[in-house]
C-alpha cells in the first residue's frame, strides 16, 4: 500500500501499481504471480486436451464409441438395437455418437483417424469401403473373421463383394439395400385410362405410360409419370438405368472406368429425352412444391411411378395406408436387362487405430452376422440384413410386397464398382447428369467427361501414369 | 535524424517480460492456429496429400493441373459473374439505405435497427429462409410477382436465374456496409455542404461534388471487402443449391471445399487457396492504384 501513498499529484500513475497491490497480498512478487497464473492456465488447458477416456474404465464393462450418421427414426431405431446389445452382455457398453460420414461429409472421421483418436467402430457407406481402405483409414477384419468362422457364403454375394478390396475384408454389411423395386399408383393408371394391373416391362412402355399420366395445367405440370434422373439422386439413377439398358460402368481387370459405354449413353439420352419433353424448369417448378411423408408426390398422386427402396415402402405404409399401388421388377430394354437391380448398403468397420478392436469386432459381428443382431436391425429399423440366415429374411419373404426385395438380394448381379474413387465417381455422375439434363452438354459429352475425370482420379490413387 | 536508443531500465525489462507473458496465450494461438497453417498450406500445395497418408512432394504438379482444370474455370466464371452482379447491387443498396437513414426523421433509431437486423441473422438461417422466399410455387417473391401479373422464374432451380437469385438475397444482408456508409455520411462536413448550397449548387450537384468525394474511401473499402467476400462466399450456396443447378452456382469457395473435404485432395485445395490469395492481393493493389485519382481522404 506504501507505493500508492507516495504518489505525487500530477504524476501519471503507472498501471502496474494497481497490479502490484493484490500481488503483495499473496506475499509473492507480482511478476512471479503472473507467471504462475499463466503457467496454471496453460497447464490446465493441456491437461484438459490430453485427458484420455481409456483410463477411466477399469473393472466395469469396456465402453466403445460408435459413430453413426443416422437421424430421426433411424437414430431412434439404432438406439434401441444398441440397448438390446448392452442388455444382453456385460463385457462391453456401446456408446453411440452422431457423426455424419456420408459421401459428402466424412472430414470429421478422417481427421479423427489422422489424429490417432478415431471411434472404435464406424458406419461406412458401401461405396466408400475401398476408398477408406486404400487411404489406410481402416483395420482389416480378416483375422477376426477367420477366428470366428464368418464365411463369405453367410452373406449375399453382392454384400460380401462390397466389403472386399485387395483380397482383404474391411467391413461387414449391416444393411443390404436391394435397389430397386418399381412402384406404380393404380388409381392414377385408372384415371389415365391405363390397365392398373399392367406395369411397364420395357422402357418403351414406360415412356408411353409416362406420357399418358402427365397432366399439364395451363403450362404448369400438375402430374407427372416419372422423373428418370431423380431415383435417389442422379448418380444412383444412372446406375439403375445404365444397367437396365445393359451397360457396364467399370472394368475391374483393367481398372478402367467405362461410364461412356454406348449403352449407358443411351440410358442417359433416354433420361434427357424426358427432361426435354417436359421442360426441366417446369419439372423443377413442380418438384419444388413436393414434400415428404404425407405430402410425398407418389402418395399424393402427383408422381405416378418411381423406383423404391424398402424404407420408402415402410413410409408409404405409415403415411399413405390407403394408397392403391403395385410393386414389380424394374422395366428395361430388350437388349439390356428387364427386371435389373443392384445391391447397395451400409457397413460397419473398425477405423485404423481403434482402441478396442476386439470389443468393436464383437459388436460388428453381432450386428451383421448373428441371427439376433440382424433381427434387431430388421425389427427396429425395418432394414434388410446382408446375412442369409437372419430370421428377418424369412419373415420378409412371407410379406406379399416386401418379398420382392429378398428376391433382388438373391438374384441381383450388380453392385456399384468397388474401387478407391467410387465416391468421386458418384459426384462426377451427379454433375454429368446435371449438365446433360440442363442441356449444357450432350449425353455423350457429359459421360465422356465424367469418365475422363474419374479415370484421372483413379490413376492418381493407383499411382498409374495418366493415359 | 537518428534516435539514440537508451538501454532498457530494469523496470522496462520487467514490463516487457510481463507484457510478453500476458500476451503469450494469444501469441501461441496466432503461431499455432494462423501462422503455422498458412505456411503448412503453402508446403502442402506442392504435395499430394489426402490427410490420411503422408504428403508426397509433387513439385508444381498441382499448379499445372489448376491451369487446365475445366471445373475450376466454371467456378471462377461463376464467381466473377456473381461478383459483377452482387457487389455493385449491394453497394448501391447500402448507399441508398444509408442516405435515407441519414435524414432527420422521427424514430430513425428504429429504422436503422430494422435495416441492420438481417446482418445479424446467421448465414444458414437466412439461407433457409430465402429458400422459402425463392420457392417457385409457394415462395413470397413469386406470389408477389404473380399479384402484378408476372410469372416468376424458377429462381434457384433455373441455371439462368440462380446467380441473380443469390445476388438478390445478398442485398438483404447489406446492413454492415450500410452502417459504414452511414458513419461516413455523418462525417461529411456540414459547412462544405452549406457552402455549396450558398454558391448555388442544387441538391444533386451538392451530393455529387461534396458528399460523394467524402464517401469515396468508404466506397473503395466496400469494393475491396466485397471482392474478398465474394471469393469466400460459401455458406449460402452450400446450403441452398450445393453448386447446382448445372454447376451454375458452383463458386470458388465451394470448389475449394469440395476438393479439400469431399475429394480429400488437400494438396490441390491448398494450391487453389494460394492461387486465390495471389489473385486477391493483385486485385486489391489494382483497386487501390486504379482508384487513387477518385478517392479523397480529406485534408488538403
Amino acid at each position: 500500500m506504501q507505493s500508492l501513498t507516495t504518489l505525487r499529484i500530477g504524476e501519471a500513475q503507472p498501471l502496474d501499481v494497481a497490479l502490484r497491490v493484490p500481488c503483495y497480498h499473496f506475499g509473492v512478487p507480482r511478476s512471479q504471480a503472473a507467471l504462475r497464473l499463466i503457467f496454471f492456465c496453460c497447464f490446465s488447458l493441456l491437461l484438459g486436451g490430453c485427458r484420455s477416456r481409456d483410463e477411466v474404465t477399469s473393472g466395469g464393462p469396456t465402453e466403445i464409441t460408435v459413430w453413426h450418421p443416422w437421424g430421426q427414426d433411424n437414430a431412434k431405431g439404432l438406439a434401441k438395437i444398441v440397448a438390446r446389445y448392452n442388455a444382453m452382455q456385460q463385457k462391453t457398453r456401446v456408446r453411440l455418437v452422431f457423426t455424419p460420414t456420408d459421401l459428402s461429409t466424412n472430414q470429421k472421421f478422417f481427421t479423427a483417424v489422422a489424429a490417432g483418436k478415431p471411434p472404435d467402430v464406424s458406419f461406412v457407406d458401401g461405396t466408400q469401403v475401398a476408398q477408406w481402405a486404400e487411404w489406410n483409414a481402416l483395420e482389416p477384419l480378416d483375422e477376426f473373421i477367420q477366428r470366428d468362422k464368418v464365411r463369405p457364403d453367410d452373406f449375399y454375394a453382392p454384400c460380401w463383394k462390397q466389403s472386399l478390396y485387395k483380397n482383404h475384408v474391411w467391413a461387414m454389411t449391416y444393411c443390404a439395400d436391394p435397389n430397386f423395386a418399381f412402384c406404380w399408383n393404380k388409381s392414377e393408371f385408372r384415371r389415365a385410362g391405363l390397365n392398373p394391373e399392367k406395369p411397364p416391362r420395357t422402357i418403351e412402355e414406360l415412356d408411353r405410360i409416362a406420357k399418358a399420366l402427365t397432366v399439364d395445367k395451363g403450362g404448369r405440370l400438375d402430374k407427372l409419370g416419372i422423373i428418370p434422373w431423380s431415383q435417389y439422386g442422379a448418380a444412383n439413377s444412372t446406375f439403375t438405368w445404365g444397367w437396365a439398358f445393359g451397360g457396364q460402368f467399370y472394368d475391374e481387370k483393367t481398372q478402367t472406368i467405362t461410364a461412356n459405354d454406348p449403352k449407358i449413353v443411351k440410358a442417359v439420352e433416354w433420361m434427357v429425352s424426358h427432361a426435354k419433353r417436359l421442360g426441366i424448369t417446369r419439372v423443377n417448378a413442380s418438384a419444388s412444391g413436393w414434400g415428404t411423408g404425407v405430402s410425398d408426390p407418389f402418395s399424393t398422386g402427383n408422381l405416378g411411378m418411381k423406383c423404391v427402396h424398402i424404407s420408402t415402402l415402410h413410409d408409404l405404409t405409415k403415411y399413405a395406408p390407403n394408397l392403391d399401388y403395385g410393386i414389380a421388377p424394374l422395366p428395361g430394354t430388350p437388349d439390356g436387362e428387364i427386371g435389373s437391380s443392384w445391391v447397395g448398403g451400409w457397413l460397419l468397420c473398425l477405423p485404423r487405430g481403434s482402441r478396442h478392436p476386439q470389443e468393436g469386432w464383437d459388436f460388428i459381428r453381432w450386428m451383421c452376422a448373428t441371427p439376433e443382431g440382424t433381427k434387431a436391425i430388421a425389427d427396429e429399423m425395418g432394414l434388410l440384413p446382408g446375412f442369409r440366415r437372419s430370421p428377418a429374411i424369412a419373415k420378409v419373404k412371407r410379406d406379399p410386397k416386401l418379398k420382392m426385395f429378398v428376391k433382388i438380394l438373391e438374384e441381383s448381379k450388380h453392385q456399384r464398382p468397388v474401387m478407391p474413387v467410387q465416391a468421386y465417381f458418384m459426384g462426377a455422375l451427379d454433375r454429368a447428369i446435371d449438365r446433360a439434363v440442363y442441356g449444357k452438354q450432350t449425353p455423350q459429352q457429359a459421360m465422356d467427361q465424367a469418365t475422363a475425370e474419374t479415370q484421372r482420379e483413379l490413376d492418381l490413387i493407383l499411382g498409374k501414369k495418366p493415359k | 535524424m537518428t534516435s539514440i536508443r537508451k538501454p532498457m531500465t530494469k523496470l522496462e525489462k520487467h514490463h516487457l517480460r510481463d507484457g510478453l507473458l500476458f500476451t503469450l496465450p494469444g501469441i501461441i494461438g496466432l503461431l499455432g492456429f494462423t501462422i503455422y497453417p498458412v505456411f503448412a498450406s503453402l508446403y502442402y500445395s506442392f504435395c499430394n496429400y489426402s490427410v490420411l497418408k503422408a504428403p508426397q512432394w509433387v513439385g508444381l504438379a498441382n499448379y499445372s493441373v489448376l491451369a487446365h482444370d475445366e471445373q475450376l474455370r466454371v467456378a471462377v466464371k461463376n464467381t466473377v459473374i456473381f461478383a459483377a452482379m452482387s457487389i455493385p447491387l449491394g453497394i448501391a443498396a447500402a448507399f441508398l439505405l444509408a442516405t435515407l437513414l441519414n435524414q432527420k426523421v422521427r424514430g430513425m433509431a428504429f429504422f436503422r435497427t430494422i435495416f441492420y437486423l438481417p446482418s445479424v441473422v446467421p448465414a444458414v438461417a437466412g439461407a433457409v429462409l430465402w429458400l422459402w422466399i425463392l420457392n417457385p410455387q409457394y415462395g413470397l417473391l413469386n406470389t408477389a410477382l404473380a399479384a402484378v401479373g408476372i410469372a416468376g422464374p424458377g429462381w434457384l432451380s433455373d441455371p439462368a436465374w440462380s446467380k441473380a437469385a443469390l445476388s438478390l438475397m445478398s442485398v438483404w444482408g447489406v446492413g454492415g456496409w450500410m452502417v459504414i456508409f452511414l458513419a461516413g455520411l455523418q462525417d461529411v462536413p456540414v459547412e462544405l455542404q452549406e457552402a455549396a448550397r450558398l454558391d448555388g449548387a442544387g441538391a444533386v450537384a451538392a451530393y455529387r461534388h461534396v458528399t460523394l468525394p467524402f464517401m469515396s474511401p468508404h466506397l473503395l473499402f466496400a469494393s475491396v471487402m466485397g471482392v474478398i467476400g465474394v471469393s469466400s462466399f460459401f455458406a449460402q450456396p452450400m446450403v441452398m443449391t450445393n453448386g447446382g443447378p448445372a454447376d451454375s452456382t458452383l463458386f470458388f469457395a465451394q470448389y475449394l471445399f469440395q476438393n479439400a473435404f469431399q475429394f480429400f485432395k488437400m494438396g490441390y485445395a491448398c494450391a487453389l487457396a494460394w492461387a486465390l490469395a495471389v489473385v486477391l492481393i493483385f486485385i486489391t493493389v489494382l483497386l487501390f492504384r486504379g482508384s487513387a485519382r477518385f478517392v479523397y481522404y480529406g485534408g488538403d
